[in-house]
């Protein structure tokens, strides 16, 4: 764990509210872990916003250029794209756990609503280098204009299945409403399940997972101030320990075995 | 060849190396910052608020983001003293930075029985006293908005240990001279002023409020002017040391405080943006007496320049 300041290299839309942006370090690159994230500073001469925010790592590539995938959502964000190559941005990491990543012969199932690509693409990354089966991804946004990675995805040998709410590109519906007609048919091939998108979609893929009897991850999001474990406020209530009544998503987290989750909370 | 400014200050017996210590709660049990800087180069370290038990802390959301500022509603999570001092002490950093515990109950026993444990605790050199916590046994009013009741608690934590006892103000009272004075009486060697504001956050589209817990305790730059204000007062009432905190940032917001009469000053929530932050602080007040040809540090404290103007306008001294 370290605190950089890092110049962008770049920064530019690359859909609806949907922006990549890249910066270099050999160091948090060499750190970095898929799932683990950023406390990234935006403005050192701001107080408002004040506190950094989090961002998964979303890519490193070329060894030492680390990405992240971001959609506007409110001031801090809005400031984010307004930065600039050259600008300079502190960013503390990588933080985190970070993906238990499964061995050569078992069978992932990616899945990823909206911004959940983020690090699930980092995820699919490393699972390429090291699985001998295809990759099965579902990926699933609201609408056509907020669908973005599609290409990039393919090139990593994922079998990608896409969705969107409103029908206006790939298959009509939700993520989760692959789920249930995958599983009828590839259930007893014992599918890992990595999981990354809104907290109901997330609920939705856990309490599944749990019932069928799969193993599954799931990188949760959390309200967070620092990110180190000091402040303690990203908790998420615990679904199976007696001594430890939340988990905080900033240490325990961000990546949860679906079971370690009170879902009923949620 | 310029030799280095003392930055010592003495705390109502607790004598530390610099007046930078870190705030309850945003330091965590003291370890947690340590891959950025060595914690014991700070003048005194308060590790988080502990209780008798350890208590899970409110549901989420526990935090959210105000213009300025952070309103939190931890609930006062920790893991309780008798962990803190079996698992977490014994591997904190081994040098002579004191290490301060801030202590919360909801009796005033609550806080007897931890002054005692303490007391046998020989790496503890001094406590803390949150008095910003509802008493449950008169109906969960804090401890700290009644003189009567925040004095009982401090005479029974002065009772019970030889060590300092700071006293940990809130803001949210009527008149916060009347509980400093009170503590005074009753012992406290020293005032902390000021703990976290109440507030609260809505968030429209979903009429709901942004904390489960529907108020919080908000920090940050936010609450710094009314903070001074609050040292200013407090300075002006009582004999003893106060340590400022709220929203200090960098050493200028340091400088302010101990202007206005702070002995030193904790840093918070700059924790969490600048996991440096405090350390900065204390290289940048070195450098800022280095500038100034500052040889000690109690040179600025109090040196507030109100051409004729004085604290006894705003607040009534007590000796008068």
């Amino acid at each position: 764990m370290l605190e950089e300041t890092v110049l962008i290299e770049f920064n530019r839309q690359i859909g609806k509210d949907t922006w990549l942006m890249g910066f270099r370090s050999a160091d948090l690159a060499s750190l970095a872990k898929p799932g683990q994230f950023l406390m990234i500073h935006l403005d050192r001469n701001t107080k408002d916003p004040l506190l950094r925010r989090p961002f998964s790592i979303h890519r490193i590539q070329d060894r030492n250029q680390l990405m992240i995938l971001y959609k506007i959502v409110g001031k801090g964000t809005l400031l984010l794209s307004s930065l600039k190559e050259d600008d300079p941005i502190s960013v503390v990491g990588p933080l985190g756990n970070g993906f238990t990543i499964s061995g050569p012969h078992e069978r992932p199932l990616l899945i990823a609503g909206g911004m959940g690509i983020a690090p699930l693409f980092f995820i699919a990354q490393a699972l390429n280098k090291i699985q001998k089966h295809t990759i099965k991804m579902f990926l699933g946004f609201s609408t056509s204009q907020e669908v973005v990675l599609v290409d990039q995805l393919k090139g990593l040998n994922i079998d990608l299945s896409l969705t969107t709410e409103d029908g206006s590109l790939g298959i009509k519906g939700l993520v989760t409403d692959l789920l249930d007609e995958y599983l009828r048919q590839e259930l007893n091939k014992k599918p890992v399940i990595y999981a990354c998108g809104p907290t109901l979609m997330l609920k939705k893929v856990a309490q599944k997972a749990i019932t069928s009897n799969l193993r599954c991850y799931v990188s949760l999001e959390g309200c967070m101030a620092c990110g180190l474990g000091i402040c303690q406020g990203c908790a998420v209530k615990a679904g199976n320990s007696k001594d430890k009544p939340y988990y905080y998503v900033c240490q325990d987290g961000p990546v949860f075995s679906s079971e370690m989750i009170d879902w009923r909370a949620i | 060849m310029v030799s280095q400014p003392d930055l010592s200050v003495n705390i109502g017996g607790l004598k530390i190396k610099n007046p930078v210590i870190t705030a309850s709660g945003t330091f965590g049990y003291g370890n947690e910052l340590t891959p950025f800087y060595d914690p014991s180069l700070l003048g005194a370290i308060i590790v988080k608020g502990l209780s008798l038990k350890l208590i899970p802390g409110n549901p989420p959301p526990r935090i959210v983001e105000t213009p300025c500022g952070l309103l939190n509603a931890i609930g006062l999570a920790n893991i309780g003293i008798e962990a803190f001092i079996e698992e977490k002490l014994p591997s904190l950093f081994k040098n002579k930075t004191p290490i301060i515990t801030n202590i919360y109950g909801h009796a005033i026993k609550e806080y007897a029985e931890m002054a005692k444990r303490i007391e046998s605790v020989d790496r503890i050199a001094a406590i803390e006293i949150n008095i910003s916590c509802p008493n449950v046994e008169q109906g969960g009013m804090a401890f700290g908005t009644d003189p009567d009741t925040a004095a009982m608690v401090t005479d029974q934590v002065v009772k019970n240990t030889t060590k300092p006892v700071i006293v940990k103000l809130t803001p949210n009272v009527t008149d916060i001279s009347t509980i400093a004075r009170a503590v005074e009486s009753a012992g406290a060697q020293a005032i902390s002023v000021t703990n976290t504001f109440l507030g609260m956050s809505v968030d429209v589209a979903t009429r709901q409020p942004k904390l489960a817990n529907i108020i919080g305790g908000l920090s940050g730059p936010a609450i710094k002017p009314m903070a001074l204000y609050l040292v200013h007062k407090v300075v002006a009432n009582v004999e003893i040391p106060v340590i400022g905190l709220g929203g200090i940032m960098d050493y200028q917001d340091a400088l302010e405080f101990l202007l206005v009469g702070a002995s030193a000053i904790q840093v918070g929530t700059a924790n969490f943006i600048n996991p440096k932050a405090a350390i900065e602080i204390v290289n940048d007040l070195t450098d800022y007496c280095l500038r100034e040809k500052i040889s000690n540090i109690n040179e600025i404290i109090g040196g507030l320049k109100t051409n004729g103007e004085n604290h006894e306008k705003i607040g009534d001294k007590k000796n008068k």
